[in-house]
């Protein structure tokens, strides 16, 4: 408990300096600003904003960037109020009474329940990762080679089963995403693989570029192919401090929606995403009258919203403590702290305690901030949102196309983004779905050097990853897991869930 | 994306149920067969020393199955019909996009931002050429002010090609 709290005070030393305030300030400004943009995930706002966190300290960029990551978690949260387009995966479930809520008139109710929902779960699971963080790196050290490739399967097979439509498209585009990641300069012996001889590919594809081209500019194309129906909130928006009875009602979705999330965020796979429609689900199912859902219900809107800002922060747990990202966003985490020379994983912790704990005491900080800066801005991100999409794609595209320059100043790289695009819009029409392909290409290079290790140590056998008790169990977790999602009857519960 | 048959889906005659799923796996097995191509002539090893062929040629095959899966089950599900494919949409952004990078160094921001932002508006059905323009280089001036001036990203405003030509 000491070390728990003398952590947490280590943390906050670093994160509350004035310099890094201001530049936590900053990211959740501009994450917030793009991240508001209909069709602007939080994963094309992070590779837009990657370079302007480069001429800092690796400390202060860490902070800024979990800044502009939460910003753009919330920024899409107010795009699905206010506009009824989530902006990705995890917001789908508030447009459904949120949107509702704000033609109701109560779109500052909505909002303000977000952001204190939002900000309830960021609270407790800053807690979580500080408690849980240390035992959790210990347990890493227990893993070997066969161990982390076992548990990387399982969050592949976890991906595949949270996908949306097809399993058998999902296995598909993880299998694309792992070959795409075998593309480069060989680790062990150093030979060009699949390069085709262009220079810049010897590096492997970047991982900002790949995710840009298909979750920056693919969308574009997509937004302009259907003719717009964006119907932005012309009611007021109304008081933003929920009353009483909104708040008697609030409570226990949110600490639901909160423990939820956190747990669920945990997983490798991308766990996150699954929050917020099993918190929905279980509001519902628990609520009284069952259908005031969907027609602006406030209980629809708190307990989900906790559930995803618990699961986006419990998302950093697998990268911090065995440096396997689980989802695309931590990915480009990933390719942030690369860039500033840190390594992430269990070593962070011992080598580079300020920056661990300062980055988990600016997250509950970015929280925070998140509440001052966005309940006083809604009139301003109102106002942004009745802009019409014939300005606002050029204005998107540009900042994607500075964006990916400047992270290495490379006119390839642009390129490659445009190629990216073209494919990822081909896989759109084509009915998959990018995310276990992003995924799939995340872990990749992990994966090979894992498995190329493990059957070094085992002499070629197969076997070791069944006989070795952990990750055996994890395989197992994973066949079942398939299996399950398999099963005619759960599937239809699935298309359910997400199709409601 | 939506699990609606399109009309063409039911005129279609007979074998394919789902020209969607089909088009997908036709789509993978040639992504599949340029991989396998490009992986072959890399040593494959042996699994106790893998070498840097092995994973790149196993994972193609995988992927050719799972095409080769798709268009089965196309042949005996029924599924979505192939949306209609737009071609305006994707020329003018990627277009603007490649316009970017080939004009970002030679001719720098200043040339590069209002052109590619001009020939990606026409992706719109509502481009103006007027509003266009305009609004180009509006916002090309904010990005120069804050990508150049606020945060120092070492992005050329003037390029290579132009600079003789400027005075300053």
């Amino acid at each position: 408990m000491e070390a728990f709290l003398g952590n947490l005070a280590l943390g906050f030393g670093v994160a509350l300096t004035l310099n890094n305030i201001f530049l936590c300030f900053v990211g959740c400004m501009v994450g917030t600003l793009i991240g508001v943009l209909p069709g602007v995930g939080p994963i094309a706002t992070i590779a837009m904003l990657l370079p302007i966190t480069f001429g800092l300290d690796p400390t202060g960029a860490l902070i800024m960037l979990a800044g502009i990551y939460y910003g753009a978690q919330y920024g899409g949260s107010t795009t699905a109020i206010l506009v009824n387009i989530p902006g990705e995966a995890t917001s789908v479930v508030t447009t459904l009474d949120g949107h509702q809520m704000a033609r109701q008139g109560r779109a500052g109710v909505a909002l303000g329940i977000a952001a204190m929902s939002s900000f309830f779960a960021g609270t407790v699971a800053t807690l979580f990762i500080a408690a849980l963080g240390k035992p959790l790196t210990k347990l890493a050290q227990l893993f070997g080679p066969a161990e982390y490739f076992s548990l990387m399967i399982m969050g592949l097979v976890f991906a595949v089963v949270l996908a949306r439509g097809s399993i058998l498209k999902a296995i598909c585009m993880i299998f694309l995403g792992l070959v795409l990641a075998t593309v480069g300069t060989d680790l062990e012996t150093g030979q060009e693989r699949m390069t085709l001889g262009i220079q810049d590919l010897s590096d492997g594809v970047d991982f900002a570029v790949l995710a840009m081209g298909i979750f920056g500019f693919a969308e574009i194309v997509r937004n302009l192919e259907n003719p717009e129906t964006r119907d932005v909130v012309r009611a007021a928006i109304g008081r933003l401090w929920p009353t009483k009875a909104d708040f008697r009602a609030s409570y226990f979705p949110i600490l639901r929606g909160t423990l939820t999330g956190a747990s669920l965020g945990i997983l490798p796979g991308n766990g996150a995403v699954l929050g917020p429609f099993a918190s929905y689900t279980m509001e519902k199912k628990l609520s009284k009258d069952p259908s005031r859902f969907g027609r602006g219900a406030i209980e629809g809107v708190a307990g989900p919203e906790a559930a995803n800002n618990a699961g986006a922060q419990t998302a950093f747990i697998p990268l911090l403590t065995l440096g396997i990202p689980p989802n695309a966003v931590m990915a480009l985490m990933v390719g942030a702290m690369t860039i500033h020379g840190i390594i992430p994983g269990p070593q962070v912790m011992t080598k580079n305690p300020e920056l661990f704990w300062g980055m988990v005491a600016s997250m509950w900080l970015g929280n925070l901030m998140l509440v001052i800066i966005n309940l006083p801005l809604i009139g301003l991100w109102v106002k942004l949102l009745q802009v019409p999409y014939r300005l606002m794609f050029p204005a998107i595209m540009i900042f994607c196309c500075i964006g990916i320059y400047s992270i290495n100043n490379s006119t390839s790289d642009v390129m490659f983004t445009a190629f990216f695009g073209v494919v990822g819009y081909t896989l759109l029409k084509f009915g998959f779905e990018p995310a276990p392909m992003l995924l799939g290409f995340v872990l990749g290079k992990l994966m090979e050097e894992k498995l190329r290790q493990a059957l070094i140590l085992s002499r070629g056998s197969f076997s070791t990853f069944v006989e070795r008790p952990v990750s055996g169990v994890l395989l197992a977790v994973a066949m079942i897991m398939l299996l399950i999602a398999l099963l005619p009857s759960i599937r239809k519960g699935r298309d359910e869930v997400f199709t409601e | 994306m939506t699990g609606q048959v399109s009309s063409e889906a039911q005129k279609a005659p007979g074998l394919i149920k789902s020209t969607q799923e089909f088009g997908a796996g036709l789509f993978l097995i040639a992504v599949a067969c340029f991989f396998l191509w490009q992986a072959l002539e890399l040593p494959r090893g042996s699994l106790r020393a893998m070498g840097p062929g092995m994973l790149p040629q196993s994972l193609a095959v995988m992927l050719a199955a799972g095409g080769i899966g798709l268009v089965l089950t196309s042949i005996f599900t029924k599924g979505p019909a192939l949306e209609r494919w737009s071609l305006r949409g994707p020329f003018f952004i990627f277009g603007g996009i490649v316009l970017f990078s080939l004009l970002i160094r030679t001719c720098g921001l200043a040339v590069a931002g209002p052109v590619s932002m001009i020939f990606g508006t026409m992706a719109s059905p509502e481009f103006r050429w007027k509003e266009s323009v305009i609004f180009s280089i509006i916002l090309t001036s904010v990005c120069v002010l804050i990508f150049k001036v606020l945060l120092r990203l070492p992005i050329p405003v003037i390029g290579t090609m132009l600079e003789p030509f400027v005075p300053f």
